[in-house]
């Protein structure tokens, strides 16, 4: 038991004192301690494996530590359990906001406290009011009779925030808040935090998304290799210092675009495509050796012109043309076919054969290429096609036989954009390429498109991320309401200029 | 390029000369396969200890090799379709009704040209398979154009192919064949079963296939992740038809050795096999769930069960007992491999992120990195 100080508010809510935690033999956590002040917003932040998500599960009781203490209103317990957890207030939000996609927001947010509190009949009409009353508090616009899968992911959030509300919740984890957000939506969250700050909520943000992280901690503690590294005040930790902390090393997000030739010949070209509730309109071309940014809103229409020219969905009219070559038929193999290559939003269930290996993944795309004249693969090429994206990518594993799972979040994604070079596409899109990858890794994947890009293939890189635009494309479409209303070229993309034409 | 995993060259061996870790992939047989092999060979070492003069007897080992072939064929068929992430359960009733029809096709020749009928055996065989081919597109059709669920589109032809193999025959056991056929049945290529022979070069032909060809890769990787697989270019249809008339053509080879064997055709021959030739895909690793399956493996199940069947006999156990037996052994190793895909699992929850994803299947998964 530790005595109670000075009993008022500087009394941490939470806190974990030199965690420890081994995982046969490596060491995923070393005398880590953390401190959360009611009121508070604390950003962990830390590259992929830094230990972050462990000590998540260790405060959230999925994982005892091995040594150390967790201190919760002054009172130590050596571990939690996820049901005792839960009953001192913690609550953690996972990335995939574990809901139940087929029950209605309502239900979503009073279902969990309504089992945890032991009810064995579950009445619709006795727990609807716990779910008005958090929304009406919290003045949210939120459909509480809509099923959750017909949401959107900001709204989904929502949800899962008004469910860990009711229960009570005075510390409030959240693992990656704001990578499947818009400028808008992470705006509409960041104003939600205010007023749980102002209920006395104290919140731990898990993140690498740097920018953000500064605008609404008030303070930071960086995790590298299980290790603390650093705890102070938001506002005296620069992007760069972030950076450099979390990487060991100075990480450089400037500006480098090739000179394309003038003469660079046009490889993509898309006249006045229309998809009737998606986009109009849609005109633009594309150089070879050029990438081109697609930003916009979520739901503006980015990622559904990419997977328009991709064939998921048909366009209604228009001409797309590919090296002069008019694209015909409209589905994915037909694309493919013309060289078109698509690197889904969606990594894990779009982009990857989880439990296959990196082989299968990198050929996956490429298989009647690799067929010698007895209808058989040629095994021989097929394993230097193999061989050499792998190393060409630097795929960070024992070897090419590794199942995907194992990988890391960057590794994962040099594998998707693998299978498409291995196709030798003549124009690559990439949509959000760099969603849950870590600090070090996305600069490498973006040297990886500029180096593809010089090789003479055409990049769309489809992305919110100003900064990440800014750093590796030569213009930037900006896609509002289904329409392209700007074009940013040369010293105009800038990462305020992006910003501006996308929200306004 | 298989689906082959192996725990020994997954973990970290950076400092180890990659000539010898090609070695090491060649010599070592993967997991699943090892595994059935030392079952197989356990079953086959416990009966032979427990009644050696019934057991050992090379008439019960030759009867062992005739009978095993049409199982293991329908067994390789099933491991197809599950591999795609489907199932097949008409099999048994497209291989009734291949024979059914090559009894048919041979009587109404044979009424005025008995020495013709003989002579078209070749053609009779082939007609089987066709049939096999057809049934298998029907099934193809509806799996992947219509969209239809494999379990319930494949019950639903089920029960058509067995109603109308039913109401051909009127419920009777057909005897009308080509005695070459039914010869072919008994002979013996340097003692093993020339059906045996069909068998194995299915099984080889099966495996190149899957292994080593865009098709069976695709049907694989559409196993494994068919979002993934659309989203990589694989027509998901094209995949699921040919896997579908595969397996029936198979199927229809199957009812080939039905009849060169008995040699009858009937509606409800090899009633049980359905569910038997299922325990045999997964014993022999293949993943219910899609995207795994060895032809080794369902080989080696085919012989243990085959083995199995017999032992029972000369243990003078019933075929009741035998079913049991049956269910046990499909319970058994889904747990096994639950567990063992949880104690793999287990250590590595401290991976980031992707952690949330939930497992979908667990035969040969492969945690690798656990030390």
């Amino acid at each position: 038991m530790v005595q109670p100080e000075q009993a008022d508010a500087r009394q941490p809510v939470l806190a974990v004192r030199d965690i420890t935690k081994t995982y046969g033999g490596v060491r995923a956590l070393s005398d880590v301690s953390l401190e959360l002040m009611p009121g508070e917003v604390h950003c962990l932040a830390g590259e992929n494996g830094c230990g972050k998500s462990t000590l998540i599960k260790i405060i959230s009781g999925a994982e005892r530590p091995d040594r150390g203490e967790i201190v919760i209103d002054g009172v130590a317990h050596p571990a939690m359990d996820p049901a005792g957890a839960i009953r001192s207030g913690i609550q953690v939000i996972y990335q995939d906001f574990s809901l139940f996609p087929n029950l209605t927001v309502a239900e979503n947010i009073t279902l969990t406290s309504a089992v945890a509190d032991g009810k064995r009949l579950y009445s619709a009409a006795a727990l609807r009011p716990a779910a008005d009353r958090i929304v009406a508090e919290l003045g949210l616009d939120l459909d509480l009779d809509a099923d959750v899968e017909r949401l959107t992911v900001a709204d989904r959030q929502l949800t899962a925030i008004c469910r860990a509300l009711v229960h009570e919740a005075r510390v409030i984890i959240m693992d990656e808040p704001t990578t499947a957000l818009t400028h808008s939506e992470v705006a509409r969250l960041f104003a939600l935090v205010e007023r749980l700050r102002d209920r006395g909520v104290a919140l731990v943000f898990v993140s690498h998304k740097l920018d953000e992280v500064l605008e609404v901690s008030q303070r930071v503690t960086i995790l590298r290799s299980g290790r603390h590294v650093v705890t102070a005040a938001a506002g005296e930790l620069s992007p760069a210092a972030i950076a450099h902390h979390m990487t060991g090393r100075e990480i450089n997000e400037e500006r480098v675009v090739s000179a394309l030739p003038i003469d660079a010949p046009t490889v993509l070209d898309v006249r006045e495509l229309n998809l009737a509730g998606a986009f109009e309109d849609v005109t633009f071309s594309l150089r070879r050796g050029e990438i081109l940014g697609v930003t916009g809103l979520l739901g503006s229409g980015r990622t559904e012109i990419a997977e328009a020219l991709f064939g998921i969905t048909r366009p209604d009219s228009g001409t797309v043309h590919v090296d002069g070559a008019p694209l015909t038929g409209h589905r994915i193999e037909d694309a493919v076919r013309a060289g078109i290559g698509y690197v889904p939003e969606d990594r894990l269930t779009q982009g990857l054969f989880l439990e296959k290996s990196i082989a299968d993944n990198i050929i996956a795309g490429s298989l009647d290429r690799h067929r010698s004249r007895s209808r058989l693969l040629d095994r021989a090429r097929v394993r230097s096609t193999i061989q050499s994206l792998f190393e060409r990518l630097k795929v960070k594993a024992p070897n090419t036989r590794a199942v995907v799972r194992s990988l890391s979040g960057g590794n994962a994604q040099r594998v998707v954009i693998a299978k498409w070079l291995a196709t030798q596409p003549k124009v690559l899109m990439l949509n959000g390429p760099t969603v849950g990858v870590d600090v070090g890794s996305k600069a490498e994947i973006l040297e990886i498109l500029r180096n593809e890009a010089e090789r003479g293939m055409g990049v769309i890189v489809i992305s919110d991320d100003a900064p990440e635009l800014v750093s590796c494309c030569h213009r930037v479409l900006i896609v509002r309401r289904g329409r392209i209303v700007h074009e940013l070229a040369g010293d105009d993309v800038t990462v305020s200029r992006i910003q501006d034409r996308m929200a306004a | 390029m298989t689906s082959k995993t192996d725990d020994r060259t997954a973990t970290p061996m950076e400092g180890i000369d990659d000539r010898y870790q090609s070695l090491l992939r060649r010599v070592h047989v993967d997991r699943t396969t090892g595994r059935m092999l030392l079952l197989t060979v356990l079953t086959f070492g416990l009966f032979a200890a427990l009644n050696p003069r019934v057991f050992l007897n090379p008439l019960n080992l030759q009867n062992i090799a005739v009978a095993a072939p049409e199982i293991g064929v329908l067994a390789i068929a099933m491991m197809l379709a599950m591999l795609t992430g489907g199932i097949d359960l008409s099999l048994v009733a497209i291989a009734n009704l291949s024979a059914i029809t090559i009894s048919m096709t041979y009587t109404a020749v044979a009424k005025d040209d008995p020495g013709l009928a003989e002579s078209l055996m070749p053609l009779l065989a082939l007609e089987g398979v066709l049939v096999g081919v057809a049934a298998g597109a029907v099934n193809g059709l509806l799996v992947s154009r219509v969209g239809i669920t494999p379990i319930l589109a494949t019950l639903g032809t089920m029960q058509v192919f067995n109603g109308i193999a039913v109401a051909w025959t009127g419920g009777s056991t057909l005897y009308g064949l080509p005695q070459s056929l039914a010869d072919l049945g008994m002979s013996t290529v340097g003692g093993v079963p020339v059906l045996f022979l069909v068998f194995l070069l299915v099984a080889v032909a099966t495996g190149l296939f899957v292994a080593r060809t865009p098709a069976g890769l695709r049907a694989q990787l559409q196993g494994a992740n068919p979002v993934a697989a659309k989203f990589s270019g694989i027509e998901s249809s094209s995949v699921l038809m040919r896997t579908y008339t595969v397996a029936g053509a198979l199927g229809g080879l199957a009812g080939v050795l039905f009849i060169a064997r008995n040699p009858t055709a009937s509606a409800d021959y090899g009633a049980s096999y359905v569910l038997l030739v299922i325990v045999i895909a997964v014993l022999g690793g293949t993943n219910p769930a899609g995207g795994f399956a060895t032809v080794a493996g369902v080989v080696l199940a085919t012989l243990t069960l085959q083995v199995l069947a017999s032992g029972f006999t000369a243990m003078r156990l019933s075929a009741y007992e035998y079913a049991i037996a049956q269910g046990v052994i499909l319970i058994v190793v889904m747990v096994t491999d639950q567990v063992r895909w949880r104690r793999r699992r287990g250590p590595r929850r401290s991976a980031p992120s992707d952690a949330a994803v939930p497992p979908n299947s667990h035969q040969t998964l492969n945690s690798g990195r656990q030390s």
